[in-house]
């Protein structure tokens, strides 16, 4: 079991849930344990609906094919469920949840995690919190703001990595993190995974992205370009420095 | 003569009235006249629009509560009360007030030392008779206000009066307990506050009872006064049982320079009907009006609400939430009058409602009157659902689907008890909402 991947997609197909539009028309993916993967493509391409899916989102319904999460069939699995499995989705647009804050939200999290009648040591949350507010630049006092609530773009997207530095999860799932971000957030957003990353080198990271900038930074083992549902091609980071000089349009007629 | 039954009659406010000093007699008379003449409000009228009392007050099997003297004891509390005292906090003085007849109160000796009244209003009717002629009745609440607060000033049969003496402050909150057990009655009950000119004083008021077999009335009239510069934040608590019908009627009525908040909680009772007047009389006046209900099973919340500005340069800030689970419902009707002349004021007002049932329903009408053109007034309303992307959000992170309602619902509630955060109130209201959300 070691080495089979992490994550195995198998002609997977996916439409909207109640409606007939489907989306992915048949992927095929393996991620690896540690290995840090990015999937770019253009808008519409179903790359953002790939992740939403992995995590279990109920706007999406699967047609046909098999998604296996350490050897298990993960399809199965609520959101929460697949959350306490390690699988974690940095969303593109964060949600805002009034009246809890940051803190709140993850110690609940995090209990969330523990057998029944076990506690979360407070000292060690307040400790790991702040040291990972310190690495995202974060004002201590955020931890206080109620979830999202008011905060910039920049502001949600670094709480995104907030959590997924509190919950340590083994596959992260990073929707177009660097949309909304100035080159200072997203060096800082970079920095934030980069450490994760370090500290837990077995986690899987798949990064979906529009742009080569990102890659700039956290720099992915895999590329793959996915246009119009289909993964049309896959390589190393050469893919995406190619993409950037050339752009999607030589994949366009690929899929269709 | 509509509302007059075979138990709520002349001779039921005669009883009453009969010994008592003669302007006494005399309010309750005249107050039962009006009773009388006015008409039972129905649903034609825009402030009854969603209450339909014909079909939801049992009036003719009401009886009115004679009054006796109860006397409080603690080891043999029913388990609500009990369960209320137990989770109070600090308080600069308490009463428990049983099926409308107080039996106990004590207050700080050093608070009683300064001139600080905390008194049943039966003794308040022998021992400050000025105060009570004056105020009692008259300029907050006059019977003449509509049919409920004749009956309420006609029947009352007993009460609690505060008077804080000028420049008084009090660190900790007077604490009131009422607790109801008579099922089919009518209980009438009255608060008067008078916050005399620079003092401060916050009162809680709290509601409880069991579930009751027959439907019970309770009838609350709340007048409460902030002189020149006073302080004075009102919470009201209302975690009645099933069987209740609670009819709150309030008003505030703020001078010059002087802060009058409320905060009205409404979680219990079948049916709960709130009339909110507030009215800042002197420049400089400032209200902050908070709500909040949690409504589940049949539960019918009416909240009627009003924000007087009578004068320049006041300030006042309504925020209504609530949250519908089951076949509950909700109507909020909220006025902003700014009258003329009553320059630089600030008017706020906004209702926020939650459906967690797709049974759920909750109705919400915002007004403005404003005759003054130099003003900042606002209000919204908005009635949304628990959003899909919302509990994906949570859940993503491990949360389960009941956890991630329950702390939607929490939040959503929460900014209302952060914006009057009296020591007590926010753990009341919190497990109060904690053991709806379990069910």
């Amino acid at each position: 079991m070691s080495d089979a991947p992490i994550l195995s997609i198998r002609n997977l197909h996916a439409k909207v849930a109640d409606e007939d539009i489907e989306i992915l028309h048949g992927v095929d993916l393996d991620l690896n344990k540690g290995e840090i993967h990015a999937i770019m493509g253009p808008n519409g391409s179903g790359k953002s609906t790939l992740a939403k899916l992995l995590a279990g989102h109920p706007g999406y319904e699967v047609t046909d094919g098999t998604v296996t999460y350490k050897g298990e069939d993960v399809l199965e699995l609520e959101p929460d469920e697949r959350s306490q499995a390690g699988i974690f989705l940095a969303f593109q647009y964060p949600v805002e949840v009034p009246g809890v804050s940051i803190a709140n939200f993850l110690r609940t999290a995090l209990q969330a995690r523990l057998d029944e009648g076990e506690e979360i040591d407070l000292f060690d949350f307040q400790d790991q919190l702040m040291s990972a507010m310190e690495v995202l630049e974060m004002d201590p006092a955020f931890a206080e703001r109620p979830v999202n609530d008011g905060f910039s773009g920049g502001e949600k997207k670094r709480n995104e990595i907030l959590q997924m530095a509190m919950l340590k999860p083994t596959l992260a799932l990073m929707d177009e993190t660097d949309s909304g971000l100035d080159i200072d957030a997203l060096q800082v957003v970079a920095e934030g995974v980069n450490r994760l990353s370090e500290e837990n080198p077995e986690m899987t990271v798949l990064i979906i992205t529009h742009y080569q900038r990102l890659l700039n930074y956290i720099k992915p083992d895999h590329v793959h370009v996915m246009v119009k549902g289909r993964i049309v091609r896959s390589g190393g980071p050469e893919v995406a420095e190619a993409l950037e000089s050339e752009g999607y349009e030589e994949f366009r007629t690929v899929g269709a | 003569m509509e509302g007059v039954t075979d138990a709520l009659n002349a001779d039921a406010v005669q009883s009453l009235a009969s010994g008592a000093p003669e302007w006494l007699q005399n309010r309750r008379l005249d107050a039962w006249a009006t009773y009388e003449r006015t008409p039972m409000p129905s649903t034609r009228l825009e402030e009854w629009r969603y209450t339909d009392l014909s079909r939801l007050l049992e009036l003719d099997s009401l009886e009115p509560l004679p009054w006796s003297k109860r006397t409080f004891d603690r080891a043999s509390a029913p388990a609500s009360l009990d369960a209320a005292l137990e989770a109070d906090r600090e308080a600069s003085g308490r009463v428990v007030e049983l099926d409308g007849s107080v039996a106990h109160v004590e207050l700080d000796a050093d608070l009683a030392e300064k001139g600080v009244r905390l008194l049943s209003l039966r003794d308040a009717v022998e021992e400050i008779p000025e105060v009570l002629e004056r105020r009692l009745a008259t300029e907050a609440l006059p019977a003449t206000d509509g049919k409920f607060q004749a009956l309420n000033a006609a029947l009352w049969q007993d009460g609690i009066v505060l008077v804080v003496p000028r420049g008084v402050r009090m660190e900790d909150p007077i604490r009131v307990t009422r607790h109801v057990s008579r099922t089919g009655q009518a209980i009438f009950s009255r608060v008067l506050i008078v916050a005399e000119p620079g003092s401060q004083v916050s009162f809680v008021d709290e509601i409880v009872s069991e579930d009751l077999e027959e439907q019970t009335l309770f009838s609350s009239a709340v007048e409460i006064f902030a002189e020149d510069a006073a302080q004075v934040q009102y919470v009201s608590l209302q975690r009645m049982g099933r069987g209740a019908f609670h009819l709150a009627q309030q008003r505030t009525i703020a001078g010059k320079d002087s802060t009058l908040d409320t905060l009205n909680v409404t979680m219990g009772a079948s049916i709960s009907r709130l009339d909110l007047n507030a009215r800042l009389m002197g420049p400089g006046a400032n209200s902050d009006m908070l709500g909040l209900c949690f409504g589940d099973g049949d539960q019918h919340f009416d909240h009627n609400t009003s924000q007087d500005h009578d004068a320049p340069h006041t300030h006042s800030d309504l925020l209504y939430k609530g949250a519908l689970d089951d076949r509950a419902r909700s109507v909020f009707r909220g006025i902003i009058r700014v009258a003329k002349g009553s320059q630089q004021t600030d008017a706020y007002q906004t209702n926020r409602n939650l459906l967690l049932s797709e049974h759920a329903r909750a109705d919400s009408l915002p007004n403005l009157e404003i005759e003054a053109d130099d003003v900042r007034c606002s209000h919204g309303a908005t009635v949304g659902q628990l959003d899909q992307d919302h509990l994906f959000y949570l859940m993503s992170r491990g949360l389960s689907r009941p956890q991630a309602e329950r702390l939607v619902v929490i939040g959503f509630l929460g900014e209302v008890l952060q914006r009057l955060p009296l020591g007590g109130v926010v753990e009341k209201v919190s497990r109060g909402i904690e053991e709806k959300l379990n069910g």
